[in-house]
């Protein structure tokens, strides 16, 4: 054990509490609000060239929403105590607050699916016989008009919807980055940036996520790939990863500038203990490969078929890269210690409640949930329409 | 508003609704009575039977006196006696019930005496590794009077 510290350390400090799973929160709540934006780049901002995957965006906000809470669940030991924040919530305890917000963004963001797939869902309930329609009824709450008029007022709910949803789903990040930034006594965490960069890497590996799973429908789906949705999704990446880095350096600029009583402790903590998911993961391989491959995209006339393996790349090296993040702020945030005189390490195990295979495990259910949501509701005509078009206007 | 969306917003104010109505039956009543928590807990756990004696009642002239003179003058005498020896309210009510057999285990020695590299260095620590050859601690050292070998 004694090789794991180094310095002087608090007795109580000796074990790292926030493990893995507390890494996923933040990464997994981040996703979300990054596929939610994505998506109301069309719905709201009315960025036509994102209409494939708008729908299918929304449906993977979903997706990852419902396991966005199992993380912390798992991580509290007894889940069925996690509703008592929603109870009796205080007013000073952050996390409450999360519940309540997390809550309102649920219902938000259902409402906004449901508006968005009403047409589709009525159709197939009249169209189709036995339990599927009894399915597609219960989902159209068994009102079947999808005259003009009534199409009209879900499309001006919709609209309404979409505004509160993008504050909302900012809130809800920014939320997560808020939990952190305000605790005090925790240098590394301690910094009202903290939710806006929180805020602009949840967009960055949204979006990063998003062109991945488009670009494996696309591959399953042997659909012909449309390279406006592509291209205007890498360009959004690449402004938004800029905030994003800026951000991050910004802060440890100013925390080395201003060369505070815990620059000490910190840059220690830069220099030993996460220097590789720092500055390797985190900075190269998360922003910066990203950031010339991207602007690369952007130069490029032509060469379609190398950009998209730019774009590719690019997309994987920011998902892990954002992964990185989360990693270095809550682990990292813990391997200093509170004397400001010592660091502890994390030994993440395998098994068991805290463990690697859990992790895995949250991770890819969402997949699992989005694959079950699409089969229900397909967003599969979008890609395939909208690319009609754009060949039919390109010819 | 059109019929669905107005079918839409009536589930919504049911689940809200149901949240509510289950909210108030989990929440218990005393809740909030004299601050964030059930304010019955505070009768209950007044209401538990005293376990503990304290080392005063120790003391007496015909109990432990003499032990606890020497424990009293020694290092130990921030380790309370009902520390090792266990709780001993029945005990001292009644002197014929006797309390459990003090621990001496090694891991329990342990608690304070391992190494850890976050203790003062000059406080008393051992590595139980390479010292003592597994025998229990008292076999050595007197936990009365440390360091009395």
């Amino acid at each position: 054990m004694e090789s794991l510290v180094w310095g002087y350390v608090y007795p109580n400090e000796a074990e790292i509490q926030w493990s893995i799973l507390i890494v996923l929160y933040p990464y997994i709540t981040g996703l979300v609000a990054g596929a939610f934006i994505a998506s109301s780049l069309y719905h709201v901002f009315g960025n036509k060239e994102i209409k494939p995957v708008a729908r299918f965006a929304l449906l993977t906000a979903l997706a990852f929403l419902c396991v966005a809470m199992l993380p912390l669940l798992a991580h509290l030991g007894n889940p069925l105590r996690g509703i008592e924040i929603m109870f009796t919530p205080h007013l000073t305890s952050a996390m409450s607050g999360f519940g309540y917000i997390f809550s309102f963004y649920f219902i938000v963001v259902v409402l906004e699916v449901w508006l968005a797939f009403r047409v589709d869902i009525v159709k197939t309930a009249l169209n189709s016989r036995g339990w599927k329609e009894l399915l597609y009824s219960a989902l159209a709450l068994f009102s079947y008009d999808i005259s003009e008029k009534a199409l009209e007022a879900d499309e001006k709910l919709g609209k309404k919807l979409a505004i509160i949803g993008i504050p909302s789903a900012a809130f809800l990040h920014g939320y997560v980055g808020f939990i952190f930034g305000g605790i005090k006594a925790n240098p590394w965490w301690s910094t009202p940036l903290m939710p806006i960069i929180f805020l602009m890497s949840a967009i960055v590996s949204g979006i990063a996520l998003l062109i991945l799973l488009y670009l494996i429908v696309i591959k399953i789906k042997k659909y012909p790939l449309n390279y406006n949705t592509l291209y205007s999704l890498a360009h959004y990446l690449w402004i938004f990863l800029i905030v994003d880095v800026v951000l991050e350096l910004l802060e440890i600029i100013s925390m080395k500038y201003e060369a505070l009583e815990e620059i000490e402790i910190i840059e220690h903590l830069l220099a030993e203990k996460i220097a590789f998911t720092f500055y390797g993961i985190q900075l190269t391989m998360g922003a910066l490969i990203p950031f010339i491959l991207l602007l690369l995209v952007g130069v490029m006339k032509n060469r379609d078929k190398l950009k998209v393996v730019m774009v590719t790349i690019s997309s994987v090296f920011i998902v892990i890269g954002v992964f990185a993040m989360r990693w270095n702020v809550v682990i990292g945030g813990q391997e200093i210690s509170k004397s400001l005189a010592g660091t502890l390490t994390y030994e993440p195990v395998f098994f068991g409640q805290e463990g690697v295979l859990l992790a895995i495990i949250i991770l890819i259910l969402p997949l699992i949930i989005l694959r079950v949501i699409t089969y229900i509701l397909p967003p599969w005509k979008d890609m395939i329409e909208e690319n009609e078009e754009a060949v039919v206007s390109s010819e | 508003m059109q019929p669905h969306l107005k079918k839409a917003f009536t589930l919504l104010a049911i689940i809200i609704i149901a949240f509510i109505f289950v909210r108030s039956i989990a929440v218990p009543d005393s809740f909030g009575e004299y601050g964030w928590y059930r304010g019955d807990s505070v009768n209950e756990l007044r209401n538990q039977p005293v376990e503990h004696a304290g080392s005063q009642a120790c003391s007496d002239v015909d109990c432990h006196k003499t032990l606890y003179s020497i424990w009293s003058e020694s290092r130990h005498k921030t380790v309370n006696c009902e520390t090792c020896h266990g709780p001993a309210e029945k005990h001292v009510s009644n002197v014929r019930i006797m309390p459990e057999p003090a621990n001496d285990s090694r891991d329990f020695c342990g608690l304070c005496h391992y190494k850890r590299v976050a203790r003062p260095g000059e406080f008393p620590q051992i590595d139980p590794v390479t010292h003592g050859e597994n025998l229990r601690c008292a076999y050595c050292h007197n936990p009365h009077k440390p360091w009395f070998v």
